[in-house]
């Protein structure tokens, strides 16, 4: 009984083995990133370059990441990480730092956002730009105009200020759904420090969100690009990209819809995506390579004309269409950004305290 | 008498059909009671900055005494005290609860007509109640989205038969998700009521008829009683994973929309409180064990009809 | 199974004490239930064809024929399930075409008996009256005493699937009863139970018909139970009725050659008339020779072709010629089947393309002293009152 058993698992092992084998001939770099935010001519160009296939799988919202982080394993050889999630995730010893030795290109770097990173990732060892952007505010133009009149949407007192939301309820407001844009946009809008940890802070940023809860329609961090894009919503709270994306699917079903994305006065948080290569990933080197290869300044530029989102490259402007350099919603002007703030995270206490009190802000209750 | 006889001929018999019998038990103790066991235990841990994030860790039996004293009910307790949850676990049973009924309204006409129907059309007919099935539940829940936005398919029809002229504004309502889970759980109620219609000898409602029973009491005397398994087994169908949806709510469902499901959701990925999400689930748990202990009374009851 | 029809047909005949009125006899006797042409068509398909028919109260009333001769749509008719495509029902002299059954004073036993799966026997027996909307005390009253009759009285709390067959088959008849209805419809009433218990029952049948005074109407394919319990039998085919009569009529004086043929078994003759004398008529058939028979005056016409029944039982059988002169003929035993209380023969009379004659010996004794083989040439004879002229 025992040697037939043996036998056959030899058996099945003979079966197996070659074709394992043949796998991990052909190198392979298997990368997690969220959907719509590469060139896919890129991707060729590096398998074709350095003859490592790339496995390409997307996701649409980070909580399927951080879940797969969190439960110790993912799979993958690079994955892109929003730099909110990095200060939870270094401590646990997900990430392997990037050897800065192999990766050349890091030189293109934009100090200015290398910088802010660097408040998530310490001495930037573990995380590398790949794009950035603001979480600020989408509008459909011909709707919101026919509200509130001519005066210029550049506040975000048109989403605090229950008396002008109140005018866009009827068509309709999205905001996201998450505590780390929305507590900071309103302690912002309130004149207090983005990034307070204060309970007392916290408190009445959250009020003022109740306050202007019964005029919103949906909390949700994804569903607005579309509702923009068909006109169902006049307004949205959400990122930079999203509704430069939502802005382009208009244009293009040419229905006469016209959105707009505008960074409030105020000032609005900054948001970056960044390259990580988790510890266990099987591939590294490959992940270096494809991280260097990514910041070749006209590959860079390649990528974000595509995307159409502002890159962590500053060598890649040079390379950079005259239309996406130039639009300040993609890329602010010097004094926007010099206006636009970041935060570090909750600690686990105040998460609970946050998360609670949003969720009675969502429900009403 | 020298051979005693056996006392009990069929012991090995029935030795043999308890081996059978416990092949699927075994089954459902891995598949079920495992991941329950494991949701458990979760749910009685702490959250914690750890791989995965939660505590205390399995270290093998030398420290099963940390282990276990490292255990608490803090997060039912937390549930008990939030009166959110029980709201969200009362709002999720209202609105399963309604589209359960929904469902059932809708589901038992089709599923009578379907059972009436002659007998080659059938086929054809369950085909039509499954066919749905064939496509993306996600895709033909954002085609809801489509018919119920403003400005969508059913204002454009409501609005050109003159019904009302400003939008429903069905969207992102209470209503929407009980219309998105009616849609999307009507096959659930429709096929085992219409397996247990068709099953019904026509030669009862004659016999009630020629009783002296009219037709709509012989309806209330004889088919309801007698559908009355499929009419419990839809019910349940729908009303369980009703309870625990989440796609329908986040996707047609608005800000007052509260199912726990959706807190669920919410508490293991925004949150990533796995601790607290478990303790919800066990609870979700709870909740829906009740109508199945229903079902399995109202089954023995039923036992003597078939 | 056709001898024993006959064996019983011939105690009936005998002992046929029970009926002593005929009310089909008399002229000014008042029909229960009427089928005036009453047609039932599905599609190109007809069920039922222009048939009239009345059933007096107090009769034990048997449609017999094979499956899909009608009886069943007749049936169902009459209890409200099938609308006639044309003609009209009535009962008790009222038109009932176009009732629902719901409102039908007739009760019906169904031969799946249809008994409520999820109702207690005493609730099925119940479950009719309490339509009527009946004080609760007199339906309890009534099921006790429908308990009785069917003697089940201590099943009252069980369910049908807790039942054996034939205490299912009472149930359902303590439930078609309970309404005391004007007509019992009887769909193949006993095809479920086994030969015994359906011996016994058909006596339970007919006593409970004639102790109540019901008038029942019974749909059967099978001859037997209809000569046993009918007073009369309708035998169907195609729709139509070919002869309404007492068993013993139908069985001695068979309407037709379908008749004669489905009710028991019969060797018919083909041929012509000779001569007639008085009661007296000859036939000359071939392979028979001549055949003299008893028959009404006036049947038959010489020079007429002519079809005589002759039934296996009035047919005797020998190793010797016998004395008379006519009815007789050689042939050749081609069949034997011993049944036990008679042995039915099969003779190929006339030679090889000859008809084969059927002839029952009862078996009085234990063996015979010169017994019968295969391919013994026999002699086979008949009275001149065993055959009868009959219709084609």
């Amino acid at each position: 009984m025992v040697r037939k058993f043996v036998a056959g698992a030899a058996l099945a092992a003979s079966l197996v083995l070659p074709a394992g084998h043949a796998l991990a001939q052909q190198p392979e770099l298997k990368i997690f990133n969220w959907s719509d935010y590469v060139d896919p001519a890129v991707l060729e160009e590096f398998t074709k370059e350095t003859g490592v296939k790339v496995v390409y799988d997307t996701f649409d919202q980070m909580e399927t990441v951080d879940t797969k982080l969190s439960a110790g394993k993912t799979g993958y050889d690079l994955i892109v990480v929003t730099a909110s999630f990095l200060p939870r995730h270094i401590p646990l010893k997900l990430y392997a730092e990037v050897d800065r030795s192999k990766v050349p290109n890091l030189q293109h770097m934009w100090p200015e956002i290398t910088s802010r990173l660097a408040k998530y990732d310490p001495g930037n060892r573990f995380a590398v730009n790949y794009m950035w952007g603001t979480t600020g505010i989408g509008y459909n133009v011909a709707k919101v105009k026919q509200r509130l009149g001519d005066a210029p949407v550049d506040s975000w007192s048109i989403v605090f200020d229950p008396a002008k939301l109140s005018k866009l309820a009827d068509c309709g407001v999205h905001v996201l759904d998450a505590t780390e844009e929305m507590f900071p946009a309103a302690l912002r809008y309130l004149g207090l420090d983005p990034d307070s940890k204060k309970e007392a802070d916290l408190t009445k940023a959250s009020q003022l969100l109740q306050k202007i809860r019964p005029h919103i329609r949906k909390f949700h961090s994804s569903e607005y690009i579309n509702a923009l894009a068909n006109g169902d919503i006049c307004l949205a709270v959400g990122y930079s990209g999203d509704i430069l994306q939502a802005r382009k699917r208009a244009k293009e079903a040419n229905a006469g819809v016209d959105i707009a994305y505008a960074i409030p006065k105020e000032g609005a948080l900054m948001w970056f995506d960044s390259l990580v290569i988790p510890a266990d990933a099987g591939n590294k080197d490959a992940a270096l390579k494809f991280i260097d290869f990514v910041n070749r300044p006209e590959i860079a530029a390649k990528n974000s004309n595509f995307i159409q989102y502002a890159s962590g490259n500053l060598a890649a402007q040079k390379h950079l269409d005259a239309a996406v350099l130039n639009d300040p919603g993609i890329y602010p002007k010097p004094d926007v950004i010099a206006r636009l703030y970041t935060i570090t995270p909750y600690d686990d206490r105040t998460q609970r305290t946050v998360n609670r009190m949003w969720t009675r802000v969502k429900t009403g209750r | 008498m020298t051979t005693p006889p056996d006392p009990d001929p069929g012991r090995s018999l029935r030795l043999g059909r308890r081996i059978v019998l416990a092949v699927p038990f075994l089954w459902l103790l891995a598949l079920f009671l495992t991941p329950f066991l494991i949701v458990a235990r979760m749910s009685l841990s702490d959250t914690a900055r750890a791989l995965p994030p939660y505590a205390p860790h399995w270290e093998g039996f030398g420290r099963l005494g940390e282990f276990l004293a490292a255990l608490d009910l803090e997060n039912y307790a937390l549930l008990a005290s939030d009166t959110l949850y029980l709201a969200a676990y009362l709002s999720s049973v209202r609105l399963a609860a309604i589209s359960t009924i929904l469902a059932l309204v809708v589901a038992f006409p089709l599923a009578y007509a379907m059972a009436r129907a002659p007998r080659r059309w059938q086929p054809a007919l369950l085909v039509a109640v499954i066919l749905p099935f064939w496509t993306s539940f996600l895709i033909r829940i954002y085609a809801w989205i489509g018919i119920l936005r403003p400005e969508g398919f059913l204002d454009v029809v409501v609005q050109a038969l003159g019904l009302a002229d400003a939008p429903l504004g069905l969207l992102n309502t209470d209503a929407a998700v009980v219309l998105g889970m009616v849609y999307s759980y009507l096959p659930f109620m429709v096929l085992p009521i219409y397996a247990a219609l068709e099953r019904i000898d026509r030669s009862l409602l004659e016999a009630a008829a020629d009783l002296g029973s009219p037709p709509w009491k012989s309806f209330w005397t004889v088919t309801v009683p007698l559908a009355a398994p499929g009419i419990v087994a839809g019910c349940l169908l729908v009303f369980i994973p009703a309870i625990g949806e989440f796609v329908i709510p986040d996707l047609l469902g608005g800000p007052d929309t509260l199912m726990i499901g959706k807190v669920l959701w919410t508490e293991f990925f925004s949150n990533r409180d796995w601790p607290l999400s478990s303790a919800v689930a066990i609870v979700l748990l709870a909740v829906l064990l009740l109508p199945l202990l229903v079902f399995q009374r109202a089954l023995r009851r039923g036992e003597g009809a078939r | 199974m056709n001898q024993r029809t006959a064996r019983k047909a011939a105690r009936r005949s005998v002992g046929s004490v029970r009926r002593i009125s005929a009310p089909w006899a008399e002229p000014d006797a008042k029909a229960l239930v009427e089928f005036r042409s009453v047609t039932k068509s599905y599609g190109d398909v007809t069920a039922v064809d222009g048939l009239s028919l009345s059933i007096y109260p107090g009769e034990f009333f048997a449609l017999l024929g094979p499956s899909g001769c009608g009886k069943t749509t007749l049936m169902r008719m009459l209890a409200g399930f099938e609308e006639p495509t044309g003609g009209t029902i009535l009962l008790d002299g009222v038109e009932i075409t176009g009732t629902p059954p719901h409102r039908r004073p007739t009760n019906m036993m169904f031969q799946s008996y249809a008994l409520f799966p999820h109702m207690s026997v005493w609730d099925n027996i119940a479950f009719g009256l309490k339509q009527e909307g009946m004080a609760r005390a007199a339906i309890a009253s009534r099921v006790e005493e429908m308990l009785a009759l069917v003697r089940l009285e201590g099943l009252a709390r069980r369910r049908p699937d807790q039942l054996s067959g034939g205490q299912r088959q009472r149930v359902a008849l303590a439930r078609s009863l309970a309404k005391r209805p004007k007509v019992l419809l009887l769909d193949e009433p006993l095809g479920a139970l086994d030969r015994k218990l359906r011996e016994a029952t058909q006596f339970e049948l007919m006593d409970l018909q004639a102790d109540l005074g019901l008038t029942f109407l019974m749909v059967t394919h099978d001859q037997d139970e209809a000569m046993i319990m009918a007073d009369r039998i309708a035998v169907m085919d195609h729709g139509r009725i070919v002869q309404v009569a007492p068993a013993e009529e139908v069985y001695e004086q068979p309407a037709n050659r379908y008749v004669a043929e489905f009710v028991g078994d019969v060797t018919i003759a083909e041929g012509v008339v000779t001569s007639v004398r008085g009661h007296l008529v000859h036939i000359h058939a071939p392979h028979f020779g001549a055949i003299e028979i008893d028959e009404e005056e006036g049947r038959a016409n010489v020079g007429a072709p002519a079809l005589v029944a002759l039934r296996p039982e009035k047919i005797q059988i020998g190793h010797d010629e016998p004395a008379q002169p006519l009815n007789k003929v050689r042939g050749e035993i081609w069949d034997i089947a011993y049944l036990g209380d008679f042995t039915m023969m099969q003779v190929k009379v006339g030679g090889d393309d000859g008809p084969l004659v059927k002839a029952a010996i009862a078996n009085r004794t234990r063996r015979m002293e010169r017994p019968f083989a295969w391919d013994d040439m026999v002699w086979l004879w008949w009275d001149v009152e065993a055959g009868v002229l009959i219709d084609p």
